[in-house]
């Protein structure tokens, strides 16, 4: 049994904390190779069968570095298609991403609907690297199929966003034929995959924004003690050690939780999508205060203070937001304690 | 028995004792503050008998000997059966426990450990007017006087010291050199002439603590823990005799008690209002958090790996939700809250919300405050500087 703080300390050698945003394409050779991509698929699909807490170890890593590797889409697209009973050669499938072909699940809702004659037409949103894709996992309702991108009325592109840490696209399709060697799941088995796969995308988002704040903060603090004023370091000037203080308890009181449910196979969704939006929101604290505290040298583009708040606003965006999932953790335990 | 089954066993037997002897209606008995120190004494009374009041005592203590796993289980038992907390006997317990466990001698030890079980209350005479966050700043005077020392002085913020037999006293036997080291640590006898106590109003109409003045009060020597001098490590003791246990509890009893703001939603026909329907899941997730880190704090001291600054964040982390548990019953009950009702002693999550609110100050403030925790996670656990010392007008 692999120890979790061995894959944090290799995580740690191949990705180190004072490399941020390292070269996309050499990340994903390198996530291959050590074997991430098969990390939490059960041992009889050829996988290693670690625990949901394992990847998650892997996703705070790679969000301290703000990792380029589209790991997490890839993940959970896997975990799809591994517990799909209706896709055919499935082993095929896992056998080429375990292998490092990449193919993403999208974590923005979209607009696909299947037409009367059976065809596929709408938007696909939130493709992390689709450039490097070479189909992508789609849900919808009643439906999970693969979309090979390079099919006629299959048509992509890129929309450019703030975080520079990653690239997204969004997919059209135009009265795509879907082959049924490509359906993953439908109607009641498209639900079960739905409610398999949501909790890894909840947990591994909340892992990136966790792994991001704590570096964050690192590097604000490291900053405060360098930077002199006053003949003094910032770092002595108590207004600005208490805020960092509520940012160090605030990121371990989140962490608590969140490794907590990690650990909780009965943890619900709602469970998991509420743990995101606590460590979400404190991803986007502690880096607006990260720019606050680094003063004007935060906002230069020079500095990479800002690379941490672009990654923190878009991850409170991916697979539900802050707001969805309170409100739904609220009706939950008013359920339950009513 | 593996480890796992001895904890379902205890948890069983705990919970067979509570479904027959939990306090039912403590909180209708304890309408005064003298009602609700009656309900205390009987209840530990009770938990004494039952052996369940004094887990972390060393084993030759009926009760005594529990790991921290197995004090875990009573506690959490405790809070999900919704009995009162031990706050009378609270300072007895811990704080004079370890003190004199620690660094009493044997003398001392047979004369008072006995007497706490069987119902002797003590009281902490530490903070001074002007030593609150900056304790080495008492200036409470003891003079050696042959066989006793005479004390003169002033102590506040002693928790209902106004019903303590005993307490745990720390002056200053010397002026000299650094603050700390001319502390003495005394045992004092709270009807010693010379013994004034004044319980202290609080906001929220409640007296739990209490100040005392010290007039020509004399203490035998024979009552001194530890060597004159040495009052400031003595006191250390004293001080982290608390073992994370009480903020795990209060933090599962904060769980039990969301049901409170439920029932508000429900009495206010808020279920279909998205904003605070919102505002209950943060608050929901906001608490359960402080669960897991008050669960990961003991976890880490049972495993030795606790590191400084670990406990600052939990107590921080607590008082916040406390804060904000209070802060949204006070919104959702809307006027009616502003109307004088009638307080709960010894709860902190009683659905009175303006009472739980002036009430969940007392976390950010007393036993360390929030500003000083903050101080000691910026400087232990981020490596930050301490300011300089030496400021002069």
């Amino acid at each position: 049994m692999i120890e979790l703080s061995e894959l944090q300390d290799a995580a740690q050698k191949a990705f180190p904390a004072d490399k941020l945003i390292p070269d996309r394409n050499e990340s994903w050779k390198l996530v291959a190779e050590m074997g991430w991509l098969m990390i939490d698929l059960p041992e009889d699909l050829g996988g290693l069968g670690l625990g949901r807490d394992a990847t998650a170890a892997i996703h705070v890593e790679l969000g301290r570095v703000l990792g380029t590797a589209p790991l997490i889409p890839a993940l959970i697209a896997l975990q799809g298609i591994a517990a799909s009973t209706a896709l055919a050669n499935r082993q095929d499938w896992i056998d080429r991403i375990c292998g490092g072909e990449y193919i993403p699940l999208n974590m923005l809702p979209g607009t696909v609907a299947r037409g009367t004659d059976g065809t596929l037409s709408g938007r696909i949103s939130g493709v992390f690297e689709a450039d490097m894709a070479s189909h992508v996992l789609v849900g919808m309702a009643g439906l999970y199929c693969l979309i090979p991108l390079d099919a006629a009325g299959v048509s992509v592109t890129e929309r450019p966003i703030w975080d520079l840490s990653r690239r997204l696209f969004d997919i059209q399709l135009d009265g795509f034929v879907l082959p049924a060697s490509l359906i993953v799941g439908e109607g009641d088995e498209a639900m079960r995959l739905h409610d398999l796969i949501s909790p890894q995308a909840q947990l591994a988002i909340a892992a990136d924004s966790l792994g991001g704040a704590n570096a964050a903060l690192d590097m604000s603090v490291e900053y405060l003690k360098m930077r002199k004023q006053f003949d003094r370091p910032l770092a002595m000037f108590q207004a600005l050690k208490h805020r960092c203080a509520d940012l160090k308890a605030r990121i371990v009181t989140a962490e608590a939780l969140f490794w907590a449910r990690a650990r909780n196979q009965t943890a619900s969704i709602t469970d998991l999508g509420a743990t995101k939006a606590l460590a979400n929101e404190v991803y986007q604290f502690v880096t607006e205060e990260a720019i606050q505290l680094h003063g004007g040298i935060g906002l230069t583009e020079e500095h990479q203070c800002h690379l941490f708040m672009k990654r923190a606003m878009l991850n409170l965006q991916l697979c539900g937001n802050s707001d969805h999932w309170q409100a739904a953790a609220g009706k939950q335990a008013f359920a339950a304690l009513t | 028995m593996t480890e796992t089954a001895e904890l379902d066993a205890l948890r069983n037997e705990v919970r067979a004792f509570l479904r027959e002897h939990a306090p039912a209606g403590w909180r209708e008995a304890s309408a005064t503050q003298e009602d609700f120190v009656a309900t205390q004494r009987s209840w530990f009374g009770k938990l004494v008998k039952a052996g369940y009041a004094i887990p972390h005592w060393p084993k030759e203590w009926p009760g005594g000997g529990r790991s921290l796993a197995e004090q875990k289980v009573i506690y959490e038992e405790l809070a999900a059966a919704d009995c009162p907390r031990l706050l009378l006997s609270f300072v007895s317990t811990y704080h004079a426990f370890a003190t004199l466990h620690e660094c009493a001698s044997d003398e001392q030890k047979a004369r008072y450990l006995p007497r706490i079980l069987e119902g002797e209350t003590w009281c902490q005479g530490f903070s001074e007017p002007n030593a609150g966050s900056d304790l080495a700043a008492i200036k409470t005077k003891a003079e050696r006087k042959g066989d006793v020392y005479v004390i003169n002085g002033q102590k506040v913020w002693s928790t209902m010291a106004q019903y303590a037999d005993k307490c745990l006293l720390l002056v200053r036997t010397s002026s000299d050199g650094p603050k700390q080291a001319g502390m003495t640590y005394l045992l004092m006898d709270m009807k010693s002439p010379g013994v004034t106590v004044r319980p202290i109003h609080q906001i929220q109409g409640d007296e739990e603590f209490a100040e005392m003045f010290l007039d020509n009060v004399e203490i035998p020597v024979s009552e001194r823990v530890g060597e004159e001098g040495q009052g400031w490590a003595v006191a250390q003791a004293t001080l982290s005799s608390e073992r994370g246990l009480t903020l795990m509890e209060l933090s599962y009893r904060m769980r039990g008690a969301l049901s409170r703001v439920a029932g508000l939603i429900r009495h206010n026909g808020h279920e279909a209002d998205a904003g605070i329907m919102r505002d209950f899941g943060k608050l929901v997730t906001q608490v359960d958090a402080v669960c897991a880190i008050a669960d990961q704090f003991l976890n880490n001291r049972m495993a030795g790996i606790e590191r400084i600054g670990d406990a600052s964040i939990v107590k921080n982390a607590y008082s916040r939700a406390l804060r904000a548990y209070s802060l949204i019953g006070l919104r959702l009950g809307g006027m009616d809250e502003q109307y004088v009702a009638p307080i709960t002693f010894g709860d902190l999550n009683t659905g009175n919300w303006m009472a739980d609110f002036m009430n969940s100050f007392a976390w950010t403030i007393a036993g360390g405050s929030e500003e000083v925790q903050r101080n000691i996670i910026a400087e232990r656990m981020l490596e930050m500087p301490r300011e300089p010392k030496g400021w002069v007008l």
